[in-house]
């Protein structure tokens, strides 16, 4: 591993170009069904998946160039190319100061939820293989400074252990999974224990498991029609961070982390206040609620220190608590190309306090080792 | 109010008793729909248990929730006898609050009193002119109780309007909302909605805030579908910690709304939600308050000073919200008992304020175990 910066981003996301399944999937096993991108007579593009019409971006991308002051850009040309295109991707690192980047997806999914929904799970497997193929190709092949994860089908199992071997083989580092699987099609809850065999692959890969927050819309309020529209997209930013409360409520207790002491988990674009507080709360509400004679024998803090990881972007006064998940257990970012992202400038502000070996564990050291960089 | 602890509880829960609502709603006009006590079979017990039944809905596991008031720490009662007095007759409650050395509580619902949607307008109505004028009886018998009123919310709005303005003409010194009405019943509008607006108006202009409770009702809404191997107190322990869920996504509501600006003199409290949450979730609207340059979309306050000119938020347990406090605003940091709750810090209050406030100056602690609840409730 070669450091020139000192920082590693563990949150970014890469932007599928038009091309990414239209090339790799067949358009005469999938025809429409394929993803790819529709222009409506209006001008404005849409990515069409399995027939059903998404935004072009899902969410508003920072220096996209919007015609008419739009909140999100409508067509392809309006995207900055650093958002797709890897080489370009490099320049910005190289200009922000990024070693190395930890890339999620955007059309699939910030929480790679996207395809889960398909009914057909041979669609499903094929279009998250050519994105699993894809980031490798145009991505992680151009330069080992991209930490590729991959996406899998949510169900059944074996396709999910299979695909997370393969894409491991062909050099993705982390997987990305939706934390509330059963809301995209009819599968069991989470917590089941038919869900072990990926919890022990990825133990067994050493490859850190990702629950990205935004997984479940249903868990993130919606803006109401009061709200302008750009209040109500810094809205949208700030409800998908603190959902994955309730997915971190669960997780603590699900007993997962006990049944896989080896698993890694990352919660990425969580912020870390809310953590440190949810942490503490654990700990009380469940000696409190008397867990303890219920074979729940390590603190829900311990559990999160021994295997999870917060993935933050500029949480300056949450990192005052930053002892409570400890500093061996936080993760930056830059969130690029997102809009919400944060540069160089805020990680200096924001670190200018806290003590040089710490600030190298948040910026680097936790992540280089979590991904055997 | 004479300040002889220096200790105010602004989230406790008083029980009304077994007759509060027979005794004040026409038997004649409901009958059995009147919540009252019945005894039913459980199969949990060998014994036939005591529910509160209303408009022929039993509710709950227990005749009453008070696990921290019982000799038994932890156990809920069945049958009306086993409730100890202290916990819905307000002479008795007295003592309970001399014992935990706490001067004043905040009054939220306990058993039936938070909402009554029984798809009839009228019977809510009643309902809720019951509750509001049982609980205003605790307020007349001491100062040391203050009452949140409960809302009609399937009325027309001049009805609710009124109603609130009745009882805090009896001593209400607060409304408890739901975060969301329109996802409770069908027809209710959002909290966001115009609907709401003359409500808002009214409050402001009495001087009562508004109160959200835990997840005010969104509990199952924002929530992971629950997971059926977890056990009664497993599953209890989940959902009560996803609670503050609903206060991380409802201040930012409030924020980006603009309610805040609209309504400038309006107070909202966020009961058992703790502080912990708080400087990080203003971090991220000031954040994105900045990205979006929503000072030119109406939001002309930066969303961290709306939130210390009108937001309130309890604790009870916890240091990391202390070690955060001057980025909450130590002004804006109540402390709560919850009594008499299975969380509650009842006998014990000063064990675990002492726990919390470890290293916090004299001023400071002031503040926020009963100056700043002094001055939102008005106590003279």
């Amino acid at each position: 591993m070669e450091l020139k910066y000192g920082f590693i981003s563990t949150d970014d996301h890469v932007q599928e170009h038009p091309e990414v399944w239209t090339s790799r999937m067949s358009k005469q096993k999938w025809g429409d069904r394929v993803p790819h991108v529709e222009t409506q007579d209006n001008g404005a593009q849409l990515w069409v998946i399995g027939n059903v019409p998404q935004d072009l971006t899902v969410t508003a991308v920072a220096n996209a160039k919007t015609a008419n002051g739009a909140l999100a850009p409508t067509r392809w040309d309006e995207l900055p190319l650093a958002a797709y295109n890897a080489s370009e991707r490099l320049k910005v690192m190289d200009a922000d100061g990024v070693d190395y980047s930890v890339l999620y997806p955007i059309v699939a999914g910030l929480a790679g939820e996207r395809f889960g929904k398909i009914a057909d799970a041979d669609l499903e497997l094929a279009c998250v293989q050519a994105y699993n193929d894809w980031l490798i190709e145009e991505w992680a092949s151009v330069s080992s400074r991209f930490v590729a994860q991959c996406i899998v089908p949510i169900w059944p199992m074996e396709r999910t252990v299979a695909e997370i071997r393969r894409a491991v083989a062909l050099g993705h580092k982390g997987v990305v999974y939706p934390a509330s699987p059963m809301e995209l099609k009819d599968v069991p809850h989470i917590n089941e224990p038919v869900y072990d065999p990926l919890w022990a692959v990825c133990a067994e890969l050493e490859v850190p498991l990702c629950f990205h927050s935004g997984a479940s819309p249903k868990i993130q309020m919606r803006a109401g029609e009061a709200f302008a529209p750009a209040a109500a997209l810094a809205f949208g930013a700030v409800v998908r961070s603190v959902s994955s409360i309730a997915v971190l409520a669960n997780f603590l207790f699900s007993r997962v982390l006990y049944r896989f002491p080896k698993l890694k988990v990352v919660f990425a674009e969580s912020s870390l206040g809310w953590g440190a507080y949810e942490m503490e709360y654990a700990d009380y509400q469940s000696a409190a609620d008397g867990l303890q004679s219920e074979e729940y024998s390590i603190k829900p803090s311990e559990l999160f220190q021994r295997q999870c990881f917060f993935t933050c972007w500029y949480d300056q006064k949450s990192l005052r608590v930053r002892k409570y998940p400890g500093s061996g257990n936080i993760l930056w970012s830059t969130n690029f190309p997102l809009e919400t992202l944060a540069g160089h400038a805020t990680r200096n502000s924001v670190f200018a306090e806290v003590p040089e070996e710490e600030k190298r564990q948040i910026q680097w050291k936790n992540a280089a080792k979590l991904y055997g960089l | 109010m004479e300040i002889k602890f220096g200790l105010i509880s602004s989230d406790s829960h008083g029980q009304l008793g077994k007759d509060a609502y027979t005794s004040r709603m026409s038997a004649q006009k409901w009958g059995d729909r009147i919540p009252h006590i019945v005894e039913v079979h459980d199969e949990r017990f060998s014994f036939p248990v005591e529910r509160w039944a209303v408009s022929g809905e039993i509710q709950g596991g227990n005749v009453c929730n008070c696990p921290t008031a019982m000799k038994e720490r932890g156990y809920y009662p069945q049958r009306w006898e086993e409730v100890p007095s202290e916990v819905y007759d307000p002479v008795q409650r007295l003592k309970a609050l001399d014992r935990d050395r706490v001067d004043a509580e905040v009054l939220f619902p306990n058993g039936p009193g938070a909402t009554f949607f029984y798809d009839d307008v009228a019977f809510e109505l009643d309902c809720v002119r019951a509750y509001n004028d049982a609980l205003a009886e605790f307020h007349r018998m001491s100062d040391r109780f203050i009452p949140l009123a409960a809302v009609p919310y399937m009325s027309p709005i001049d009805t609710i309007v009124k109603e609130i303005e009745r009882a805090v003409q009896a001593g209400h010194k607060g409304i408890n909302m739901l975060a969301d009405p329109s996802t409770a019943v069908k027809g209710l509008k959002n909290l966001g909605d115009n609907f709401w607006h003359p409500l808002w108006r009214t409050c402001q202009e009495l001087g009562v805030g508004v109160h959200l409770h835990a997840s005010a009702g969104l509990a199952g809404k924002l929530s992971l579908p629950q997971w059926q191997g977890y056990t009664r107190r497993q599953a209890h322990c989940v959902s009560t910690l996803r609670n503050f869920c609903t206060a991380t996504q409802i201040v930012p509501y409030l924020i980006f709304s603009g309610i805040l600006e609209r309504f400038p003199r309006l107070n909202w409290v966020f009961a058992e939600t703790g502080l912990g949450w708080v400087s990080s979730v203003l971090e991220a609207c000031d954040h994105e308050w900045e990205k979006h340059h929503l000072w030119t979309e109406g939001i002309v306050t930066r969303p961290s000073e709306l939130f210390r000119r009108q937001i309130y938020v309890d604790f009870w347990f916890e240091t990391v919200g202390i070690e955060l406090r001057e980025y909450i605003g130590v002004d804006r940091i109540l402390w709560e008992s919850d009594f008499p709750h299975i969380t509650s810090t009842y006998p014990h209050s000063w064990d675990a304020v002492e726990h919390s406030l470890r290293g916090v100056s004299a001023g400071d602690r002031e503040k926020v175990l009963f100056r700043n609840a002094a001055r939102l409730y008005r106590l003279e």
